[in-house]
């Protein structure tokens, strides 16, 4: 017994030594992960102050922090940017929910799969922004109709990557649910639903990123509010600096919404023993 | 009830005397187009009580069938299976099983996929983490509760998974080749802790081998299987003094008959 405790203690041991060694690479990571974009802000100023560019369509990286802190201070930047990340958590929640549950039945009922499969695959194939026109007849500019445009484009990636996450369990283990005598709900609890969580984390990764890209768009095409809506005023005006000051801020909101969104599946993936690269 | 008393007394014997009771089983598999195949043809197997028991046989002599039509995986038969006195309706918590994976689930650790056992078992959660805790000592994985089965090695996923079969208290632990994908040395190793484990727990134990030292090394008796059709050929009885002596001249001769009722060396090899 001794020696079986012993060797617990040295896999916590061994688990220590691997988390100083991921925060000594996590380090190494973010400085080569900055050299791209300081090049690029670099050769931006140098392009600027050399005037190799006509301000109006590119100004310097100084004019864009100081349209930035305008923005912030005198006009409702804070505001916009609220509204168009309140509009995608909406939309990737609700379809993200109903994705997974009827993913769910479909994987787990050919005959459910078969009832909606034409259906979604036509619906599938009309691009959101197709809908829109449509959707802002029939619930008006606001808020929405564009929840529910966003709900649909998260819809069908999560739906199929579940569906084919349940037909992927590996039929040893609806073996061992029945020597377990496991009820039709433990075998979903238990069995199925981890089972397709890889599947699943994918995909909810993949279209969080498709949400927040759609959420600009759909702002540019309808309503007065948000960084969308920003972007296109911006260009109308020849505001080259805010225009600027939106796009910086939507590429970096996006990269922090996948990074999270690694973050998290990491988390809830922790029991998998994956390839680190 | 009754009915059972009327078929054990057909026998003249109590159920109590046999855990498990096979009579005239017979299981054919029918591929469409083709001679239905006679998997396993009459049958007949007692189990007593606390008694350790190995199938072996070549491969297609329909060991694993039958041991699975016991576990209640498998249906669909004719003849007369009976555990406790009662005919087998699909699998229960009565009937531990362990399977050549271990199937232990990796996004569960050690303990909870222990605790899967108890699922759907009468104990109260101080009962059910006392009995998962006790199982995890019996197979010495102490220490390693909170792992993930990645984390384990081969040897320690499969122990996990005997105190998996073990954790409903089963009066029977069917095992289908739970060594076979084991290296040699663990292997040996874990057979001796199999004893040591039946010996503790005092339940009746049937094993699918096609090592037919291990059988003869565990087993009280063992049950050689032939294959076309898959039948019961012969049984031997071990004694325990043979059991005790691995590479004894009273083993190494009860392995060369074991291996030619199998098929496996014909007489003239073993004559000489």
């Amino acid at each position: 017994m001794d020696t079986v405790s012993q060797k617990g203690r040295q896999i916590g041991l061994a688990g220590g030594v691997e988390s100083v060694e991921s925060a000594r690479g996590l380090s190494l990571t973010w400085v080569i992960g900055t050299i791209l974009p300081l090049v690029i802000l670099a050769s931006w100023q140098l392009a600027s102050s050399r005037e190799w560019v006509d301000p109006v369509f590119l100004p310097a990286p100084s004019t864009v922090v100081t349209a930035f802190w305008t923005m912030l201070t005198q006009q409702d930047l804070i505001l916009d940017f609220l509204v168009s990340i309140n509009i995608v958590i909406q939309g990737f929640v609700y379809g993200a929910v109903a994705a997974v549950v009827l993913g769910i039945a479909a994987g787990l009922s050919k005959r459910f799969e078969q009832f909606v499969s034409p259906t979604f695959n036509t619906i599938r194939h009309i691009p959101g922004i197709a809908w829109l026109p449509l959707i802002v007849l029939w619930l008006g500019l606001g808020a929405p109709a564009k929840i529910l445009v966003i709900s649909k484009t998260v819809f069908f990636p999560v739906f199929l990557n579940t569906l084919q996450g349940v037909r992927g369990v590996d039929e040893k283990y609806i073996e061992l649910s029945r020597v377990l005598k496991m009820s039709r709900f433990q075998l979903i609890r238990k069995i199925v639903l981890p089972a397709a969580t890889p599947s699943i984390m994918v995909s909810l990764r993949y279209a969080a990123g498709l949400a927040w890209a759609l959420v600009v768009v759909a702002e540019g095409l309808s309503g007065l509010q948000g960084l969308g809506f920003l972007i296109f005023r911006a260009q109308g005006l020849l505001l080259t600096d805010q225009l600027l000051v939106c796009m910086v801020l939507i590429g970096l909101v996006g990269f922090v919404i996948d990074r999270s969104m690694y973050v998290a599946e990491r988390r809830i993936l922790r029991w998998r023993q994956g390839f680190d690269g | 009830m009754d009915r059972t008393s009327e078929t054990a007394g057909a026998d003249a014997e109590p159920w109590e005397d046999h855990r498990l009771k096979i009579r005239g089983l017979s299981k054919r598999f029918s591929i469409p187009g083709r001679r239905p195949l006679e998997v396993i043809q009459n049958a007949n197997l007692d189990i007593a009580p606390g008694e350790f028991v190995s199938l072996v046989g070549p491969s297609g002599c329909g060991k694993s069938t039958l041991l699975r039509l016991i576990a209640g995986i498998d249906g669909d038969y004719q003849g007369r299976i009976e555990f406790e006195g009662r005919l087998i309706e699909g699998p229960g918590l009565d009937r531990g099983i362990v399977f050549q994976d271990h199937r232990l689930l990796p996004w569960l650790t050690l303990a909870k996929n222990i605790e899967l056992g108890l699922l759907n078992a009468d104990y109260s959660a101080q009962e059910q983490r006392h009995l998962v805790q006790s199982h995890i000592e019996l197979v010495g994985l102490g220490g390693f509760e909170e792992a993930w089965p990645h984390e384990l090695s081969g040897g320690m996923a499969q122990r996990g998974a005997i105190a998996r079969g073990l954790v409903s208290q089963p009066s029977l632990l069917l095992m289908d080749e739970p060594f076979g994908a084991l290296d040699a040395l663990t292997r040996v190793h874990l057979q001796g802790e199999l004893l040591s484990i039946w010996r503790a727990e005092g339940i009746s134990m049937l094993l699918v081998t096609h090592d037919v030292d291990e059988a003869i090394f565990l087993s009280n008796r063992v049950v050689v299987m032939g294959s076309n059709p898959g039948r019961i050929v012969r049984v031997f009885e071990i004694g325990s003094e043979v059991r005790a002596n691995r590479t004894g001249d009273e083993f190494n001769h009860l392995k060369q008959q074991v291996l030619e009722a199998m098929g496996e060396i014909s007489e003239s090899v073993f004559v000489v």
